[in-house]
């Protein structure tokens, strides 16, 4: 075992882990920080969607050490004083989801994206979110929650 | 028992822990791959030996003679780089092609080659550009022509003691124009077939090859060049009968699997038409799906 010292959403955290931990188990299972979903486990789903000093990783195939000493940021993280952030509320207002258990991996994809491109164009919308994957909704509500954001950023 | 995680703090560390280990201690570069064959116990190492402490392999040195790619590069500082576009667009075009934007985020050139999974997109890219890698150990370092790197499924050159440490390019040839090409049911798959060309045109209409170079993914026990449709070709005038021809040869040089993904058939088939619309989007004309610049 191994004590690894994470920074989620700014907060510094001690977790003991397996040393080949995985980010989503140290997350989960460690922290008990559940928004960040399980889904498929092999990278292809991304539910399991944090940034990691800013790009959009897949948390079940990052070794939790190789994140010592970056910032790891999760859903958690969005809302701040418990009011929805700007592109949660564009979530709901766009029905961007259903069952709800891609959306916490859409929203890091899709605040990653806005990070490094605040004006993306469709085309560009869909590369930043083709590690995601919804099963219930379709894209499009996503799709359009996400413009209607960039469009707000101004 | 759990298995252990090095860090090593530089590349001589790192060759000495895979020296006393051996196979044991598996490198493990952006673990895009390795970690879900790990936890789905597809593969089981005494130790991970990790190399994203080693900040001197994910660097790109543009040289004299080509380009020097450091192992733990990503696909993403590979779609990224005007030096990489500069001297080997198809390279970026094939990384561009990679899994999905997280896989790119993390997934790197070295993984990617020692990996050697079927259907991996930059194998056909890189072979096409005539790369090599170099393989180190504490004995020493080696240079590998890819062509003769990639050994079986899965399986590469790379020996119990070595890492992996750079890919280098050598300069294209003046003029040389080249496209990469995938097939897949959805873009973030593994390619049910991928084909890469790199042309270096004579400037005559129909245009003749002077140089030609085919590179073959996921239809083969190991990536390839298509040598004999290459020869087909070569110093002959590209028309439509000719790249048909060489395209039918193209796929008489594959070995293809069946698998869930497509049978064999089809992906030789595959072949024959990635091949015309690879020529027909190097050349600049046709169907484009690529673009002009190898």
């Amino acid at each position: 075992m191994a004590k690894l010292k994470l920074l989620v959403n700014g907060e510094l955290h001690e977790v003991e882990a397996p040393e080949t931990a995985l980010l989503l188990d140290a997350l989960r299972e460690g922290l008990g920080m559940t928004g960040t979903k399980r889904g498929c486990e092999t990278s292809h789903c991304g539910a399991c969607t944090v940034l990691l000093d800013g790009i959009a990783v897949h948390s079940c195939v990052v070794l939790a050490a190789r994140c010592d000493g970056k910032q790891i940021a999760t859903v958690e993280g969005l809302a701040q004083d418990g009011e929805l952030n700007g592109l949660q509320r564009l979530f709901l207002k766009h029905g961007a989801l259903q069952c709800g258990y891609c959306t916490p991996g859409m929203l890091m994809a899709a605040t990653a994206l806005l990070r490094r491109n605040p004006k993306p164009t469709l085309e560009e919308i869909k590369v930043g979110l083709d590690g995601n994957l919804c099963r219930c909704t379709g894209y499009t509500g996503i799709f359009e929650a996400i413009q209607a954001c960039a469009v707000g950023s101004k | 028992m759990e298995i252990k995680l090095f860090r090593p703090h530089s590349l001589e560390e790192a060759l000495s822990q895979r020296a006393d280990y051996g196979r044991d201690a598996l490198p493990i570069a952006g673990g895009q791959s390795l970690l879900v064959m790990l936890r789905n116990k597809l593969i089981d190492p005494k130790v991970l030996l990790d190399l994203e402490p080693l900040g001197e392999l994910r660097d790109l040195q543009p040289r004299a003679d080509g380009i020097s790619i450091g192992a733990m590069t990503t696909f993403f500082d590979l779609i990224s780089s005007a030096d990489v576009h500069k001297a080997s667009p198809i390279l970026a075009e094939a990384a561009a092609k990679v899994g999905s934007t997280a896989i790119r985020n993390l997934g790197t050139i070295g993984g990617n080659l020692c990996h050697n999974e079927p259907g991996a997109d930059l194998p056909p890219a890189l072979l096409a550009l005539n790369a090599s890698v170099e393989l180190r150990s504490r004995k020493g370092t080696r240079k590998v022509p890819l062509t003769e790197f990639f050994q079986g499924y899965f399986e590469t050159a790379v020996e119990a003691d070595e890492i992996l440490s750079r890919v280098d390019i050598p300069t294209l040839p003046q003029g040389a124009c080249g496209a990469y090409i995938k097939h897949s049911i959805s873009p973030e798959d593994l390619a049910i077939a991928g084909v890469a060309v790199v042309l270096v045109p004579d400037g005559k209409n129909p245009v003749s090859a002077r140089e030609l170079r085919i590179g073959l993914g996921g239809v083969s026990p190991v990536p390839l060049r298509a040598l004999k449709a290459e020869a087909a070709l070569n110093g002959r005038a590209l028309t439509d009968d000719a790249i048909r021809a060489a395209a039918e040869i193209a796929a008489s040089e594959a070995e293809p699997m069946s698998d869930p993904h497509s049978s064999a058939d089809y992906r030789r088939k595959m072949i024959k038409v990635l091949v015309r619309r690879a020529l027909a989007a190097a050349i600049g004309g046709g169907e484009r799906n690529g673009h002009g610049k190898a």
